[in-house]
């Protein structure tokens, strides 16, 4: 493990934190994008371990999430959130990206990838990726109904948090990673989830299109699923072949929707292993 | 008894067999042992002609409950000196370790096959009034009156033999041909897990020499550490996960143990010999007698490898016919008791695990009411006994359940308070 270093970055005009490990100065980085709700903290570990494995490993909070603030105007897609990635990779000098995803991060993520295929040199997703086909989960569909959507985030409050978000998971979640997301849900997140999820009608829309523009660069891809996930179903983790031919794919049999926090070894090892085996692949 | 119509002669044989059993593995060694013990007259036909002979799809587990017949055979020290581990079992559920105290837990026995199988088949072969014949498949049973009294049987080169008997047992596994032959009633239960397993030499794992295994619910995985400082690791996922195991079963394998929580070190390890897998495993409940005939072992009962009860059994329901058959073999009542009594202990013995063992073999997830049982058994360690008690097999269901059952519906409450 190496130390992270918390700082943070004003990047069009949001004052976002950065977790970092690593060499600082490297053109080309690991960089984690967290899901909602989420925000950098969910990466501590992994990017301590990348920076221990030699990389420079950046995570940061999506403006509205985490402690970020959106400036006015700021547009709550995933177009919008892609921009903002860009931004910051160019704010820390990456050029080039593996991109490590999770959940929401990943239509982040893929937007990026459709517009800069050429700036990204490996992609690791968890619990997320393309999703032909996929309609939303019935907790998205609330979000995305106007009136029960603001009455639901509404009424959300602690212990019901904790209570639905541990009861689709198959082992519950440590309760300290719980506190802390829902200490960051708070209004501008709640605000923030109702518009990134109703302008996102059809998660799978895309799909193809990023197969097509994809597939045929075979990029090096890890996958990581957890099989109880109750949002994203597991049996998407074998489809990311589609976009990635070459993935290695490891759908956790123990783990819901964040294998990181439910199986952080086991997470942890699959990255690792990821990336010395990218190395050794361009020496 | 000839038939015409036979390009072979057949070997007449005039010896009359009290028992002839059929297939020389767990089962029908200490069958043939325990009569030719009771002074009975046995034939043991093995198709096999390899003295050495042994099961190569199987986790070798013995659970405990096969032990004490194990150890009235005089084969436990033998075992015991050969190598085999003496372990409990750790389970992994997603709500903990279940795991009994050590001195009350069940502990079975973990020996290869490969050594497992000549040792009992050579005491067999040494036991006095035992016929150890090796080479000899089954083509027809004999009829005798309303029953069954024998077989015919052929070697490889097609020469043919009777063998006749009083009693003709079938020990001859899962596909028993002689099951087929008699046409006794039996029931099929749906499977819809696949199994993959292999030997591997390495760091042992971390409850070493005991036992684990992991409840993924629905997949399954399992180390079993055994002699020669080797690890069984084994995975039974569900048919989906079948693609990726068909393509590579080692590395397969590998992966899938290594991805499980608290995983053992499979990754340090090396495969000594192929990974095996068995894809069709439908649960086979038969009738385990018919007139002058009963089934033993997998030939009665072939449940899911899952709980590892297939050798145990084996053993235990050699036992359960030769105390049921002897008196009549010897002449104090007549064969039909005999193998009514053995038919009543068999579904009494069994009948229970049998439902719930096929209930689950469905790859289904676990029920409401088995997940009260192992979140309890997890949290309290005398609901992991009386859970260890029913998994190794020591209790029945029935026997367990009404003590389980308060005991758990308490254990979860205060867990539940108590958070």
């Amino acid at each position: 493990m190496s130390e992270v270093e918390r700082t943070s970055l004003l990047v069009g005009g949001t004052r976002t934190r950065l977790v970092q490990a690593g060499p600082v100065d490297a053109a080309e980085a690991v960089v984690f994008v967290h899901g909602n709700p989420g925000s950098a903290d969910d990466w501590e570990r992994l990017v301590s371990a990348a920076g221990a494995a030699g990389r420079r490993a950046v995570a940061f909070d999506l403006p509205d999430f985490g402690e970020a603030v959106a400036p006015d105007g700021f547009e709550h897609t995933p177009f919008g959130y892609a921009g903002f990635l860009a931004e910051v990779l160019q704010e820390l000098g990456i050029e080039r990206a593996q991109l490590v995803l999770h959940d929401f991060g990943g239509p982040i993520g893929l937007v990026w990838a459709m517009g800069h295929p050429d700036a990204l040199a490996g992609i690791v997703l968890i619990d997320t990726g393309v999703l032909p086909g996929y309609t939303w989960h019935r907790l998205a569909r609330i979000w995305r109904t106007p009136i029960l959507g603001e009455l639901f985030q509404a009424i959300t409050n602690r212990s019901g948090y904790r209570f639905a978000l541990n009861r689709n998971e198959p082992r519950g979640l440590p309760r300290e990673f719980v506190e802390t997301m829902y200490d960051h849900y708070d209004r501008r997140t709640r605000r923030a989830v109702l518009k990134l999820y109703r302008a996102t009608p059809d998660p799978g829309g895309m799909s193809e299109n990023l197969i097509g523009l994809l597939a045929p660069r075979d990029i090096p891809a890890l996958v990581v699923w957890g099989e109880h996930d109750a949002y994203l179903p597991s049996s998407y983790a074998a489809e990311q072949r589609r976009a990635f031919p070459s993935a290695d794919i490891h759908v956790l049999p123990a783990s819901g929707h964040w294998p990181f926090a439910d199986a952080p070894e086991t997470v942890e090892r699959l990255l690792v292993e990821f990336l010395q085996r990218d190395v050794a692949s361009r020496a | 008894m000839s038939q015409p119509d036979s390009p072979l002669p057949i070997i007449e044989n005039r010896a009359d067999y009290d028992a002839v059993i059929v297939g020389a593995s767990l089962a029908g060694c200490a069958a043939a042992i325990q009569l030719g013990r009771a002074g009975l007259r046995v034939a043991l036909l093995e198709k096999q002609p390899d003295p050495q002979a042994f099961k190569k799809m199987c986790s070798h587990l013995i659970q405990a409950s096969g032990v004490p017949a194990i150890d009235r055979l005089g084969l436990l020290e033998p075992i015991e000196a050969a190598g085999g581990l003496r372990p409990q079992m750790h389970m992994w559920t997603r709500w903990g370790w279940v795991e009994a105290p050590p001195d009350r837990a069940g502990r079975g026995v973990n020996l290869r096959r490969e050594v497992l199988d000549p040792l009992v088949r050579s005491t067999a072969a040494e036991t006095p009034g035992v016929d150890l014949m090796l080479g000899w498949s089954i083509e027809s049973l004999l009829r005798e009156g309303e029953g069954f009294g024998g077989v015919i049987a052929r070697d490889k080169n097609g020469t043919r033999r009777e063998v006749r008997g009083r009693l003709t047992v079938g020990a001859d596994g899962r596909d028993s041909a002689v099951a087929e032959l008699s046409e006794v009633p039996v029931k099929t239960y749906p499977h819809n897990r696949i199994a993959y397993g292999g030997y591997f030499e390495g760091p042992p794992p971390k409850h070493s020499p005991d036992s684990t295994i992991w409840f993924l619910d629905p997949h399954w995985a399992a180390a079993f550490p055994t002699d020669s400082d080797l690890t069984f690791y084994a995975a039974m996922p569900t048919k989906d996960r079948l693609p990726e195991f068909k393509r590579d079963p080692e590395g397969a394998l590998v992966r899938f143990v290594a991805d499980v929580p608290e995983a053992p070190p499979i990754r340090d390890s090396r495969a000594v010999e192929p990974v095996l897998g068995k894809i069709d495993m439908t649960n086979r409940m038969r009738k385990p007698v018919a007139p002058g005939l009963a089934l033993i072992g997998d030939a009665a009962l072939a449940t899911d490898p899952l709980f590892g009860v297939g050798c145990g059994w084996a053993f235990q329901s050699a036992e359960w016919l030769s105390e049921a058959v002897r008196p009549a073999l010897q002449g104090e009542e007549s064969l039909e008791q005999g193998l009514e009594h053995y038919r009543r202990r068999h579904g009494r013995e069994l009948r229970g695990h049998a439902y719930l063992i096929h209930d689950y073999a469905t790859g289904r997830p676990m029920s409401p009411v088995e997940r009260l049982m192992f979140s309890a058994a997890a949290r309290d360690p005398k609901a992991a006994e009386l859970l260890d008690g029913m998994g190794t097999r020591r209790t029945r269901p029935e026997q367990m359940m009404p003590r389980m059952l308060p005991r758990a519906i308490a254990v979860n409450a205060r867990h539940a308070l108590a958070r």
